[in-house]
């Protein structure tokens, strides 16, 4: 089972993001990484029936530590409260995962959220990114406070996001659809210093 | 730059990311039809508004969006705490009072 339908051509919140004047040389590297299903998973942590259905349908454990994350595979799981988590995972296979999920959490208080179409997952990288983040974001993004796997919502210029570090130093970002535009400008220009690519 | 600690991110946090939403620890009458229309009205509508020790509810809005108490001086903006929802405060105006009366401090 899958929800999205590929015989129609999908566009994703930056596709029009495509190219840039300043891109030679670029200190700022921006990917969309599109179309990856995005689920909100809402359950009890304490409950052990919910968290090892979790398990058997992830492949691995809901990270229960406060701003933790897993990764497996295409899988990335993030902690974003007490009893609230997002999952990541392939594109198209979303539909399929939240009915697995729905199967192994058959009767349970639980809560799955298919909110794929409202966000979207930019990857930042280059030379220019550490600085181009103290420029954005409120947060303290150097590797003592913000390791790599940590994940942290917080603001990224006037919008949202849910950002979480790499091992290769970029920053994964999910940011909001209706955010994505002006996502953008702000990026154009807080990288104008560095240089732009899109890719 | 002021941070906040919230309880449930477990680390301090830019002000930013949160918002004020009022006075904390107000009960919503058990028994609404039972009581007296003043004792409603003091509950829907009116507040302690201290100066000095307050105890409010913040919401994380930027970050894990839940809902905690903080206490907070009116006066200072000096936050001295915050802790879960169904927790109490470890320090209050009278343990304020008490604290100031032991350093010899009083006004
Ligand atoms: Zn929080």
């Amino acid at each position: 089972m899958t929800n999205v339908d590929t015989s129609t051509s999908m566009e994703s919140p930056l596709h029009h993001r495509v190219a840039h004047t300043n891109a030679a040389n670029a200190g700022v590297v921006m990917k969309e990484d599109k179309f990856r299903g995005q689920l909100n998973l809402r359950g009890n942590p304490q409950d052990a029936a919910f968290t090892s259905a979790v398990e058997k349908v992830l492949g691995v454990a809901l990270p229960m530590a406060p701003s933790s994350s897993v990764r497996n595979g295409d899988t990335v799981v993030y902690w974003l409260c007490p009893n609230e988590w997002l999952l990541i995972v392939a594109s198209g296979t979303q539909g399929q995962v939240e009915a697995d999920l729905r199967s192994a959490m058959d009767g349970q208080h639980i809560a799955v959220t298919d909110i794929s179409s409202g966000q979207t997952l930019v990857n930042l990288s280059g030379t220019g990114v550490a600085e181009l983040m103290q420029k954005s974001t409120v947060y303290d993004c150097h590797d003592s406070n913000f390791p790599v796997g940590k994940v942290v919502q917080t603001t990224f210029a006037k919008t949202g996001t849910t950002m979480c570090k790499l091992e290769d130093g970029s920053y994964d970002l999910v940011i909001r659809r209706s955010f994505s535009d002006y996502f953008f400008l702000w990026l154009q220009d807080a990288s104008d210093e560095y240089g732009l690519s899109v890719s | 730059m002021h941070h906040i600690y919230c309880p449930y991110c477990e680390e301090m946090r830019e002000e930013e990311e949160y918002s004020y939403t009022g006075e904390a620890h107000i009960e919503r009458p058990k028994d609404p039809a039972a009581i007296s229309d003043e004792a409603w009205a003091d509950y829907i509508f009116f507040r302690s508004n201290p100066r000095g020790i307050h105890h409010e509810m913040w919401y994380h809005a930027a970050g894990c969006r839940r809902y905690f108490n903080a206490t907070r001086d009116t006066q200072s903006y000096k936050v001295h705490e915050t802790y879960k929802m169904g927790e109490m405060p470890t320090i209050t105006a009278a343990t304020v009072a008490a604290n100031q009366v032991a350093k010899g401090d009083a006004s």
